[in-house]
């Protein structure tokens, strides 16, 4: 190697570094990209496609958004200046433990596994990804409010987001709305023959149109799609 | 960026200069402040229980959150320090102008401090751009929704109001008078962009604002600034804030004052620390709220 050319490459090294540890380094933190478990960001749905799934509001109630990230949507349900409740989706891709403790579940609701945590939070886990979740504030909310406030979610449209699980989901719509017994989990379901035909083939349409819609709206949900 | 947020809670001062003020000007606000500065107080206030096993994990769900970089929760956090430092440092030079004013061989100094109104106004509306780009960051949504912030504007509540209340009371009636809200637009369209660029905190934020040049910068501060007016507004005349009534109310914290609402301003600036302080308890609230439905 001529003199010349191993100084060239030597100095092209150091200015490299250099601009590299001026430029790089201290902004490292301010680079967009990446999620909190560093998944990558096209296997996890963003919160656009989650903000259309909540709860309408009822008569003299206020829904307002308070937080959208990449797997998270967030709104408190109001009722004049007091907030009544934290409405939330969060996609468990990013915490797979906050998925684990949904294992041990003994009841259900629409079907999907329900957990209680502490004395004002429930979570429902849809479509083995999504955690729907209510907590009361303020004077807090009874059991019985925070079931139904999970039940008026859009569920549905939300297994359909995860086209993997959306299929496994048919077959328990179509069987009962809700399995209280505790042996029965959201898998229990799974073998037993849907009775109407007719039925789960218009739900499956209604399935498959929730989930075009879900496709417009955001570029890529899963590596699947 | 080693320190959580949820740390950096936990070192608020719990009395102090920036404590009692901000008690003074709560007493302004309905509803009132509290100032907490245990994470645990706060995961049990959002959580509706005192569960330890369920406070661990929303805590160190937490933590993963605000160390996550794209995230946002600690990137505004460094938005309010930028503000916050160059408010001191400013501060700090007219407290220094004020006593060098009044000695014969260094009276020259007064000369080199920015105390003009047009700063003034421009300091506060990096304030409110800060507010504005820390809600970006914060709340996840498009960087220069100004209709957004707008709208969200009306939903603050009890900590956010008194911090809204602190800005108006802090760097808009007592430096600039009680006009200042309807004068703030004329003020701004004075700047030139030499002067913003003797803002130590708009050197700090002008890679975050959008748009490239000073010029644009300063367009994206007025537009802003004129979203926030509309509401600080009504928010003021709601609540009656006025020069006066801020500092009686600072009065029955801090103790008798004698000097003018511009010196009480400095004052202010110099040596306390309110809107760092309550952007950390507004952070950390939320950052809760989402680690709580998270885990």
């Amino acid at each position: 190697m001529s003199r010349r050319l191993s100084w060239g490459l030597g100095l092209l090294l150091i200015a490299g570094l250099v601009l590299g540890g001026l430029f790089v380094l201290p902004f490292r933190s301010w680079l967009p990209g990446g999620t909190v478990a560093d998944v990558p960001n096209r296997l996890v749905v963003n919160g656009t496609a989650l903000n259309r799934l909540f709860p309408a509001p009822e008569a003299g109630e206020k829904l307002v958004f308070t937080q959208e990230k990449r797997g998270f949507s967030q709104a408190r349900l109001k009722q004049g200046d007091a907030v009544r409740a934290l409405l939330s989706i969060s996609d468990v891709t990013t915490s797979p433990a906050s998925r684990a403790k949904f294992s041990s579940s003994g009841s259900a609701l629409a079907g999907w596994p329900l957990v209680e945590q502490g004395d004002q939070s429930s979570a429902l886990l849809v479509a083995d990804r999504f955690q729907v979740k209510v907590i009361g504030q303020g004077a807090g909310l009874s059991l019985d409010e925070r079931h139904e406030l999970l039940g008026a979610f859009n569920l549905q449209a939300l297994a359909a987001l995860n086209p993997a699980s959306a299929q496994k989901a048919l077959p328990q719509k179509a069987q009962a709305p809700s399995l209280p017994t505790p042996s029965q989990g959201a898998r229990a379901s799974l073998a037993a023959p849907s009775p109407a035909a007719p039925a789960s083939a218009k739900r499956l349409a209604a399935l498959k149109a929730a989930r075009a819609a879900a496709h417009r709206e955001t570029a890529v949900l899963t590596p699947a799609a | 960026m080693s320190t959580t947020v949820l740390e950096r809670l936990e070192r608020l001062p719990h009395r102090n200069l920036t404590v009692l003020a901000l008690r003074g000007i709560s007493t302004l606000v309905p509803g009132g402040w509290t100032n907490i500065t245990s994470a645990e107080a706060m995961i049990h206030e959002v959580l509706g229980s005192a569960d330890p096993e369920l406070t661990r994990q929303v805590r160190d769900r937490a933590d993963e959150l605000s160390r996550a970089r794209h995230e946002g929760y600690a990137r505004a956090l460094s938005l309010y320090d930028a503000v916050n430092r160059s408010q001191k440092a400013a501060g700090g030079l007219r407290v220094l102008a004020n006593v060098a004013g009044a000695l014969p061989l260094v009276k020259r100094l007064t000369l080199f401090t920015p105390a003009n109104e047009t700063l003034q106004a421009a300091d506060l509306s990096l304030k409110v751009a800060a507010e504005m780009l820390a809600f970006t960051q914060v709340n996840g949504l498009p960087g220069d929704s100004f209709g957004d912030f707008g709208a969200s504007l009306t939903e603050y509540t009890s900590e956010a109001r008194v911090r809204m209340a602190a800005l108006v009371c802090f760097d808009a009636f007592l430096p600039l008078g009680d006009q200042a809200l309807q004068r703030l637009d004329g003020l701004l369209g004075r700047v030139a962009s030499h002067e913003l660029r003797q803002l130590p905190a708009y050197v700090g934020m002008a890679p975050l604002i959008p748009g490239r040049g000073d010029q644009a910068h300063l367009s994206f501060l007025r537009r802003s600034v004129d979203q926030w007016v509309g509401w600080a507004d009504g928010f003021a005349s709601q609540l009656g804030l006025t020069g006066q009534r801020t500092v009686r109310a600072l009065e029955t914290t801090i103790g008798p004052w004698h000097g003018g609402f511009e010196q009480l301003a400095i004052f202010l600036d110099a040596f306390t620390d309110t809107y760092a302080h309550t952007g950390v308890q507004a952070v950390a609230r939320r950052l809760v709220e989402r680690a709580a439905a998270e885990i």
